[in-house]
Protein backbone atom coordinates (compact mmCIF):
# COMPACT_ATOMS: atom_id res chain seq x y z
CA UNK A 1 0.00 0.00 0.00
CA UNK A 2 2.72 1.96 0.78
CA UNK A 3 4.74 1.76 -2.48
CA UNK A 4 1.49 2.78 -4.58
CA UNK A 5 0.83 5.93 -2.63
CA UNK A 6 4.05 7.50 -4.55
CA UNK A 7 5.19 10.85 -3.06
CA UNK A 8 4.13 12.39 -6.31
CA UNK A 9 0.59 10.58 -6.38
CA UNK A 10 -1.33 13.78 -6.90
CA UNK A 11 -4.45 12.51 -6.83
CA UNK A 12 -3.68 11.79 -2.68
CA UNK A 13 -1.94 14.91 -2.18
CA UNK A 14 -4.63 16.83 -4.04
CA UNK A 15 -7.60 15.69 -1.73
CA UNK A 16 -5.49 16.61 1.42
CA UNK A 17 -5.16 19.78 -0.03
CA UNK A 18 -8.68 20.61 -0.98
CA UNK A 19 -9.53 18.48 2.39
CA UNK A 20 -7.21 21.08 4.36
CA UNK A 21 -8.69 23.88 2.36
CA UNK A 22 -12.63 22.88 3.27
CA UNK A 23 -11.64 22.39 6.65
CA UNK A 24 -10.38 25.79 7.27
CA UNK A 25 -12.89 27.70 5.63
CA UNK A 26 -15.02 25.77 7.99
CA UNK A 27 -12.85 27.04 10.75
CA UNK A 28 -13.18 30.53 9.93
CA UNK A 29 -16.49 30.80 8.11
CA UNK A 30 -18.74 28.12 9.57
CA UNK A 31 -17.71 26.97 13.22
CA UNK A 32 -19.56 29.46 15.57
CA UNK A 33 -16.94 31.76 18.03
CA UNK A 34 -17.02 29.62 21.31
CA UNK A 35 -18.63 31.95 24.46
CA UNK A 36 -15.93 32.03 27.08
CA UNK A 37 -12.36 31.83 25.36
CA UNK A 38 -13.08 33.31 22.04
CA UNK A 39 -11.86 32.74 18.59
CA UNK A 40 -8.49 30.47 20.67
CA UNK A 41 -10.71 27.99 20.74
CA UNK A 42 -10.90 27.55 16.98
CA UNK A 43 -7.19 25.79 17.91
CA UNK A 44 -8.56 22.86 19.53
CA UNK A 45 -9.75 22.17 15.62
CA UNK A 46 -5.83 21.32 14.81
CA UNK A 47 -5.02 20.18 18.31
CA UNK A 48 -7.01 16.86 18.82
CA UNK A 49 -6.97 15.56 15.57
CA UNK A 50 -3.19 15.82 15.67
CA UNK A 51 -3.13 14.25 19.31
CA UNK A 52 -5.48 11.35 18.19
CA UNK A 53 -2.63 10.81 14.87
CA UNK A 54 0.08 11.01 17.00
CA UNK A 55 -1.14 7.90 18.68
CA UNK A 56 -1.88 6.04 15.86
CA UNK A 57 1.49 7.28 14.63
CA UNK A 58 2.92 5.51 17.58
CA UNK A 59 1.02 2.48 17.18
CA UNK A 60 2.61 2.43 14.12
CA UNK A 61 6.03 2.53 15.20
CA UNK A 62 5.20 -0.19 17.59
CA UNK A 63 3.17 -2.62 16.01
CA UNK A 64 6.11 -2.49 13.09
CA UNK A 65 8.83 -2.72 15.13
CA UNK A 66 7.27 -6.31 16.67
CA UNK A 67 6.85 -7.09 13.20
CA UNK A 68 10.62 -6.21 12.00
CA UNK A 69 11.39 -8.81 15.39
CA UNK A 70 9.48 -11.39 13.89
CA UNK A 71 10.51 -10.83 10.29
CA UNK A 72 14.19 -9.62 10.34
CA UNK A 73 13.03 -7.60 7.31
CA UNK A 74 14.44 -3.72 7.03
CA UNK A 75 11.36 -2.44 5.54
CA UNK A 76 9.93 -2.66 8.59
CA UNK A 77 12.30 -0.60 10.60
CA UNK A 78 12.08 1.79 7.72
CA UNK A 79 8.53 2.07 8.57
CA UNK A 80 9.02 2.41 12.12
CA UNK A 81 11.43 5.51 11.69
CA UNK A 82 9.08 7.28 9.11
CA UNK A 83 6.23 6.74 11.90
CA UNK A 84 8.45 8.12 14.46
CA UNK A 85 9.58 11.17 12.48
CA UNK A 86 5.57 12.01 12.31
CA UNK A 87 5.20 11.13 15.82
CA UNK A 88 7.66 14.15 16.75
CA UNK A 89 6.04 16.71 14.21
CA UNK A 90 2.58 15.67 15.66
CA UNK A 91 2.89 15.65 18.88
CA UNK A 92 5.47 18.86 18.79
CA UNK A 93 2.35 20.39 16.89
CA UNK A 94 -0.13 19.05 19.48
CA UNK A 95 2.52 20.80 22.62
CA UNK A 96 3.01 23.74 20.30
CA UNK A 97 -1.03 24.42 20.16
CA UNK A 98 -1.11 23.42 23.79
CA UNK A 99 0.93 26.39 24.82
CA UNK A 100 -0.76 28.95 22.26
CA UNK A 101 -3.87 28.26 24.12
CA UNK A 102 -2.57 27.97 27.12
CA UNK A 103 -1.37 31.32 26.82
CA UNK A 104 -3.95 32.66 26.25
CA UNK A 105 -6.69 31.14 28.92
CA UNK A 106 -4.11 30.57 32.02
CA UNK A 107 -1.94 33.63 30.91
CA UNK A 108 1.55 31.66 30.79
CA UNK A 109 3.44 29.75 28.16
CA UNK A 110 3.71 26.57 30.43
CA UNK A 111 2.52 24.82 33.65
CA UNK A 112 2.85 21.29 34.52
CA UNK A 113 -0.38 20.33 33.90
CA UNK A 114 -1.12 16.13 33.08
CA UNK A 115 -2.08 17.04 29.61
CA UNK A 116 0.86 19.06 28.68
CA UNK A 117 3.61 16.91 30.28
CA UNK A 118 2.06 14.31 28.72
CA UNK A 119 2.73 15.69 25.77
CA UNK A 120 6.27 16.65 26.41
CA UNK A 121 6.88 13.07 27.66
CA UNK A 122 6.00 11.70 24.63
CA UNK A 123 8.13 14.10 22.56
CA UNK A 124 10.77 13.12 24.23
CA UNK A 125 10.45 9.64 23.81
CA UNK A 126 10.30 9.55 20.65
CA UNK A 127 13.14 12.40 19.92
CA UNK A 128 15.16 9.67 21.38
CA UNK A 129 14.20 7.04 19.70
CA UNK A 130 15.21 8.95 16.37
CA UNK A 131 18.34 10.70 18.23
CA UNK A 132 19.93 7.31 19.32
CA UNK A 133 19.77 5.93 15.67
CA UNK A 134 22.86 7.24 14.23
CA UNK A 135 24.89 6.28 17.44
CA UNK A 136 24.85 2.86 16.50
CA UNK A 137 27.23 1.48 13.60
CA UNK A 138 25.72 -1.56 12.40
CA UNK A 139 22.69 -1.58 10.77
CA UNK A 140 21.50 -4.74 12.21
CA UNK A 141 21.91 -3.97 15.78
CA UNK A 142 20.38 -0.29 15.37
CA UNK A 143 17.54 -2.21 13.78
CA UNK A 144 17.16 -4.35 16.72
CA UNK A 145 17.15 -1.77 19.52
CA UNK A 146 15.20 0.55 17.86
CA UNK A 147 12.18 -2.11 17.57
CA UNK A 148 12.85 -2.65 21.17
CA UNK A 149 12.69 0.60 22.28
CA UNK A 150 9.85 1.70 19.92
CA UNK A 151 8.10 -1.30 21.74
CA UNK A 152 8.84 -0.12 25.18
CA UNK A 153 8.13 3.94 24.42
CA UNK A 154 4.77 2.62 23.52
CA UNK A 155 4.21 0.67 26.70
CA UNK A 156 5.08 3.08 28.35
CA UNK A 157 2.52 5.92 27.37
CA UNK A 158 -0.47 4.43 29.73
CA UNK A 159 2.33 4.33 32.37
CA UNK A 160 2.97 7.80 31.36
CA UNK A 161 -0.64 9.02 31.17
CA UNK A 162 -1.75 7.40 34.88
CA UNK A 163 1.47 9.01 36.20
CA UNK A 164 0.78 12.24 35.25
CA UNK A 165 -3.02 12.04 36.83
CA UNK A 166 -0.39 12.48 40.02
CA UNK A 167 -0.39 16.36 38.93
CA UNK A 168 -2.48 18.79 39.61
CA UNK A 169 -5.03 19.13 36.60
CA UNK A 170 -6.34 22.52 35.39
CA UNK A 171 -6.69 21.62 31.93
CA UNK A 172 -10.69 21.04 30.90
CA UNK A 173 -11.59 17.61 31.06
CA UNK A 174 -14.49 17.19 28.82
CA UNK A 175 -15.26 20.17 26.25
CA UNK A 176 -19.05 20.40 25.05
CA UNK A 177 -19.56 21.25 21.24
CA UNK A 178 -22.18 23.06 19.35
CA UNK A 179 -22.98 20.49 16.41
CA UNK A 180 -21.41 23.05 13.84
CA UNK A 181 -18.08 22.99 16.10
CA UNK A 182 -18.69 19.03 15.83
CA UNK A 183 -19.13 19.10 12.02
CA UNK A 184 -15.98 21.37 11.79
CA UNK A 185 -13.96 19.30 14.02
CA UNK A 186 -15.02 16.21 11.95
CA UNK A 187 -13.98 17.61 8.74
CA UNK A 188 -10.25 18.60 10.14
CA UNK A 189 -9.94 14.70 10.99
CA UNK A 190 -9.91 14.10 7.19
CA UNK A 191 -6.72 16.14 6.00
CA UNK A 192 -4.77 15.63 9.41
CA UNK A 193 -5.36 12.06 8.96
CA UNK A 194 -4.24 11.86 5.57
CA UNK A 195 -1.12 14.29 6.12
CA UNK A 196 0.10 11.54 8.65
CA UNK A 197 -0.70 8.75 6.48
CA UNK A 198 0.77 10.26 3.61
CA UNK A 199 4.18 11.84 5.12
CA UNK A 200 5.10 8.56 6.87
CA UNK A 201 4.55 6.63 3.34
CA UNK A 202 6.90 9.93 1.49
CA UNK A 203 9.33 9.56 3.89
CA UNK A 204 9.85 5.37 3.71
CA UNK A 205 9.44 5.52 0.11
CA UNK A 206 12.54 8.17 -0.04
CA UNK A 207 14.24 5.65 2.87
CA UNK A 208 13.50 2.75 0.44
CA UNK A 209 14.97 5.07 -2.32
CA UNK A 210 17.99 5.36 -0.33
CA UNK A 211 18.55 1.54 0.69
CA UNK A 212 18.36 0.71 -2.97
CA UNK A 213 20.86 3.15 -4.32
CA UNK A 214 23.13 2.44 -0.98
CA UNK A 215 22.72 -2.07 -2.58
CA UNK A 216 23.56 -0.67 -6.11
CA UNK A 217 26.67 1.26 -4.45
CA UNK A 218 27.14 -2.22 -2.37
CA UNK A 219 27.12 -4.13 -5.90
CA UNK A 220 29.58 -1.58 -8.23
CA UNK A 221 32.20 -0.70 -5.59
CA UNK A 222 35.43 -1.98 -6.10
CA UNK A 223 36.32 -4.89 -4.08
CA UNK A 224 38.94 -3.27 -1.56
CA UNK A 225 37.45 -0.34 0.14
CA UNK A 226 34.68 2.54 -0.69
CA UNK A 227 32.34 0.45 -0.05
CA UNK A 228 29.13 1.56 1.75
CA UNK A 229 30.13 4.60 1.37
CA UNK A 230 26.75 6.26 0.09
CA UNK A 231 24.75 3.49 1.93
CA UNK A 232 24.85 5.49 5.36
CA UNK A 233 25.64 2.42 6.59
CA UNK A 234 22.36 0.46 6.47
CA UNK A 235 22.50 -2.37 3.97
CA UNK B 1 15.81 -24.23 40.23
CA UNK B 2 18.57 -24.54 37.92
CA UNK B 3 17.41 -20.84 36.36
CA UNK B 4 17.39 -19.67 40.83
CA UNK B 5 21.15 -21.71 40.79
CA UNK B 6 22.50 -19.50 37.90
CA UNK B 7 21.06 -16.26 38.88
CA UNK B 8 22.27 -16.41 42.46
CA UNK B 9 25.99 -17.72 40.58
CA UNK B 10 26.00 -14.72 38.26
CA UNK B 11 24.72 -12.35 40.73
CA UNK B 12 27.62 -13.23 42.98
CA UNK B 13 29.97 -13.76 40.10
CA UNK B 14 29.24 -9.46 39.46
CA UNK B 15 29.33 -8.79 43.35
CA UNK B 16 32.82 -10.41 43.56
CA UNK B 17 33.78 -8.58 40.79
CA UNK B 18 33.12 -5.33 42.25
CA UNK B 19 34.28 -6.37 45.50
CA UNK B 20 37.84 -7.46 44.00
CA UNK B 21 38.31 -4.47 41.89
CA UNK B 22 36.03 -1.66 43.39
CA UNK B 23 35.19 -0.56 39.95
CA UNK B 24 31.75 1.30 40.43
CA UNK B 25 30.38 1.47 43.65
CA UNK B 26 33.23 3.72 45.59
CA UNK B 27 33.31 6.33 42.90
CA UNK B 28 29.41 6.22 42.79
CA UNK B 29 28.91 7.03 46.37
CA UNK B 30 31.22 9.77 46.12
CA UNK B 31 29.37 10.94 42.97
CA UNK B 32 26.25 10.81 45.00
CA UNK B 33 27.65 13.52 48.05
CA UNK B 34 28.84 15.37 45.68
CA UNK B 35 25.20 15.38 43.87
CA UNK B 36 23.31 16.07 47.63
CA UNK B 37 26.32 18.78 48.27
CA UNK B 38 25.50 20.81 44.39
CA UNK B 39 22.25 20.65 44.96
CA UNK B 40 22.21 21.93 48.40
CA UNK B 41 23.96 24.32 48.05
CA UNK B 42 21.45 25.48 45.72
CA UNK B 43 18.27 24.47 47.47
CA UNK B 44 19.12 24.56 50.91
CA UNK B 45 21.57 27.28 51.72
CA UNK B 46 19.18 29.48 53.53
CA UNK B 47 18.71 26.17 56.35
CA UNK B 48 14.74 25.66 55.55
CA UNK B 49 16.06 22.00 54.09
CA UNK B 50 15.17 21.06 50.63
CA UNK B 51 11.25 20.47 52.17
CA UNK B 52 8.79 19.77 48.89
CA UNK B 53 11.89 18.69 47.10
CA UNK B 54 12.60 15.96 48.52
CA UNK B 55 11.93 13.45 46.11
CA UNK B 56 13.78 15.25 42.99
CA UNK B 57 16.79 15.28 44.93
CA UNK B 58 17.30 12.17 45.65
CA UNK B 59 15.78 11.01 42.21
CA UNK B 60 18.85 13.17 40.54
CA UNK B 61 21.45 11.55 42.45
CA UNK B 62 19.73 7.85 41.34
CA UNK B 63 19.20 8.83 37.95
CA UNK B 64 22.89 10.36 37.09
CA UNK B 65 24.99 7.50 39.60
CA UNK B 66 22.81 4.77 38.13
CA UNK B 67 23.40 5.68 34.44
CA UNK B 68 26.80 5.35 35.43
CA UNK B 69 26.71 2.36 37.66
CA UNK B 70 24.65 0.37 34.49
CA UNK B 71 27.38 1.64 32.29
CA UNK B 72 30.08 0.46 34.02
CA UNK B 73 28.80 -2.95 35.30
CA UNK B 74 28.36 -3.69 31.63
CA UNK B 75 31.85 -2.43 30.65
CA UNK B 76 33.23 -4.85 33.55
CA UNK B 77 31.84 -7.37 31.04
CA UNK B 78 33.10 -6.65 27.89
CA UNK B 79 36.21 -6.22 28.88
CA UNK B 80 38.20 -8.81 27.86
CA UNK B 81 35.55 -10.23 26.19
CA UNK B 82 34.18 -11.85 28.95
CA UNK B 83 30.42 -11.02 27.86
CA UNK B 84 31.33 -12.76 24.94
CA UNK B 85 32.83 -15.85 27.03
CA UNK B 86 29.27 -15.52 29.10
CA UNK B 87 27.03 -15.94 26.06
CA UNK B 88 28.45 -18.96 25.17
CA UNK B 89 27.12 -20.78 28.48
CA UNK B 90 24.37 -22.57 28.18
CA UNK B 91 22.33 -20.04 30.54
CA UNK B 92 19.41 -18.78 28.88
CA UNK B 93 19.56 -15.18 27.91
CA UNK B 94 16.46 -14.00 30.99
CA UNK B 95 18.56 -15.70 33.61
CA UNK B 96 21.35 -13.29 32.26
CA UNK B 97 19.13 -9.95 32.54
CA UNK B 98 17.74 -10.87 35.89
CA UNK B 99 20.89 -11.25 37.27
CA UNK B 100 22.53 -8.36 35.96
CA UNK B 101 19.53 -6.39 36.96
CA UNK B 102 19.91 -8.01 40.61
CA UNK B 103 23.07 -7.33 40.49
CA UNK B 104 22.41 -3.40 39.67
CA UNK B 105 19.40 -3.07 42.00
CA UNK B 106 22.12 -4.02 45.18
CA UNK B 107 24.87 -1.71 43.86
CA UNK B 108 21.70 0.96 43.61
CA UNK B 109 20.92 0.19 47.08
CA UNK B 110 23.93 1.28 48.51
CA UNK B 111 24.68 4.36 46.50
CA UNK B 112 20.53 4.95 47.61
CA UNK B 113 21.47 4.37 51.37
CA UNK B 114 24.66 6.83 50.98
CA UNK B 115 22.78 9.08 49.51
CA UNK B 116 20.01 9.40 51.58
CA UNK B 117 22.55 9.25 54.66
CA UNK B 118 24.04 12.66 53.21
CA UNK B 119 20.36 14.15 52.32
CA UNK B 120 19.55 13.48 56.47
CA UNK B 121 22.76 15.31 57.29
CA UNK B 122 22.85 18.39 54.89
CA UNK B 123 19.78 18.58 53.44
CA UNK B 124 17.25 17.87 56.29
CA UNK B 125 15.24 15.31 54.43
CA UNK B 126 12.70 13.60 56.89
CA UNK B 127 11.67 9.99 56.91
CA UNK B 128 10.79 9.63 59.98
CA UNK B 129 7.21 10.65 59.20
CA UNK B 130 6.87 7.11 57.66
CA UNK B 131 9.91 5.32 56.99
CA UNK B 132 8.28 2.23 55.62
CA UNK B 133 6.32 4.24 52.67
CA UNK B 134 10.14 5.85 52.03
CA UNK B 135 12.07 2.56 51.71
CA UNK B 136 9.15 0.25 49.75
CA UNK B 137 8.42 3.51 47.06
CA UNK B 138 12.70 4.29 47.09
CA UNK B 139 13.01 0.06 46.34
CA UNK B 140 10.20 0.01 43.75
CA UNK B 141 11.68 2.74 41.87
CA UNK B 142 15.09 1.68 41.83
CA UNK B 143 13.74 -1.48 40.73
CA UNK B 144 12.38 -0.15 37.62
CA UNK B 145 14.76 2.25 36.79
CA UNK B 146 17.57 -0.67 37.09
CA UNK B 147 15.55 -2.80 34.84
CA UNK B 148 15.73 -0.13 31.88
CA UNK B 149 19.27 0.61 32.39
CA UNK B 150 20.66 -2.88 32.27
CA UNK B 151 18.14 -3.72 29.43
CA UNK B 152 20.22 -0.81 27.66
CA UNK B 153 23.34 -1.01 28.82
CA UNK B 154 24.63 -4.07 27.00
CA UNK B 155 23.65 -2.25 23.47
CA UNK B 156 25.43 1.14 24.82
CA UNK B 157 28.36 -0.02 25.83
CA UNK B 158 29.26 -0.70 22.19
CA UNK B 159 28.11 2.66 20.62
CA UNK B 160 30.52 5.83 19.87
CA UNK B 161 28.53 7.81 22.84
CA UNK B 162 28.35 5.00 25.78
CA UNK B 163 27.32 6.62 28.60
CA UNK B 164 25.59 9.81 27.50
CA UNK B 165 23.15 7.89 24.97
CA UNK B 166 22.41 5.31 27.97
CA UNK B 167 21.48 8.86 29.84
CA UNK B 168 19.92 9.67 27.00
CA UNK B 169 17.69 6.72 26.46
CA UNK B 170 16.99 5.42 29.93
CA UNK B 171 16.17 8.37 30.97
CA UNK B 172 12.83 9.72 29.04
CA UNK B 173 11.75 5.68 29.79
CA UNK B 174 12.10 6.72 33.05
CA UNK B 175 9.98 9.40 33.42
CA UNK B 176 6.46 8.41 34.78
CA UNK B 177 8.68 6.10 37.42
CA UNK B 178 10.47 9.17 38.88
CA UNK B 179 7.49 11.27 38.57
CA UNK B 180 5.43 9.10 40.87
CA UNK B 181 8.43 7.96 43.11
CA UNK B 182 9.11 11.49 43.78
CA UNK B 183 5.49 12.68 44.23
CA UNK B 184 5.13 9.98 46.50
CA UNK B 185 8.67 10.69 48.44
CA UNK B 186 7.89 14.40 48.73
CA UNK B 187 4.39 13.45 50.30
CA UNK B 188 4.54 10.23 51.73
CA UNK B 189 0.77 10.68 53.57
CA UNK B 190 -0.36 10.90 49.87
CA UNK B 191 -0.17 7.13 49.04
CA UNK B 192 -3.07 5.72 51.17
CA UNK B 193 -3.55 1.46 51.03
CA UNK B 194 -2.56 1.55 47.61
CA UNK B 195 -2.78 4.28 45.66
CA UNK B 196 -2.45 5.41 41.87
CA UNK B 197 1.46 6.21 42.47
CA UNK B 198 2.57 2.99 43.73
CA UNK B 199 0.15 1.05 40.96
CA UNK B 200 2.66 2.99 38.33
CA UNK B 201 5.48 2.01 40.21
CA UNK B 202 4.96 -1.86 40.21
CA UNK B 203 3.01 -1.89 36.79
CA UNK B 204 6.10 -0.26 35.62
CA UNK B 205 8.71 -2.76 37.01
CA UNK B 206 6.21 -5.73 35.59
CA UNK B 207 6.35 -3.99 31.93
CA UNK B 208 10.15 -3.32 31.95
CA UNK B 209 10.94 -6.73 33.85
CA UNK B 210 8.76 -8.68 31.41
CA UNK B 211 10.49 -7.08 28.59
CA UNK B 212 13.73 -6.89 29.41
CA UNK B 213 13.53 -10.98 30.35
CA UNK B 214 11.76 -11.54 26.65
CA UNK B 215 14.70 -9.02 24.85
CA UNK B 216 17.89 -9.62 26.56
CA UNK B 217 19.13 -11.92 23.88
CA UNK B 218 18.19 -9.59 20.68
CA UNK B 219 19.65 -6.58 21.97
CA UNK B 220 23.03 -8.38 23.22
CA UNK B 221 23.29 -10.90 20.11
CA UNK B 222 22.11 -7.97 17.34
Amino acid sequence: MLNQLTITNRWYWGATMVSLLAALAMTVWFAPLESSMGPIQKIFYLHLPAAINTFIAAFVVFAAGIRYLWTRDSRWDLLAESAARVVVLYCAVVLVTGMIWAHVAWGRWWTWSPRLTFSLIMLLLYVVYLAMRPAIESARRREVVSAVYGLLAFLDVPLVYLSVKLLPDIHPSSVELEPAMQATLAVWFVPISLLCVGLIAARYQLGAHGQSHAHLDHEHAPAAGFVGAGGGGRT
Amino acid sequence: MNALRDIALLVAKDLRVEARGRYTLPLLCVLGILFVTVLGLGLASRGDGVGPNAGAVLWVAYLFGGALCFEKTMAVDHRDDALAALLMTPIDRGVLFVSKWIANVLLLSVVAAVVTAASLLFLGLKVNASPSVFIRVTVLGLAGFAAVGTLFSGVVATTRMHGGLLAAVVFPLCLPLVLASARLLNDPQSIGVFGLGESVLVAFDLVFLAVGWLTFDLLLEA
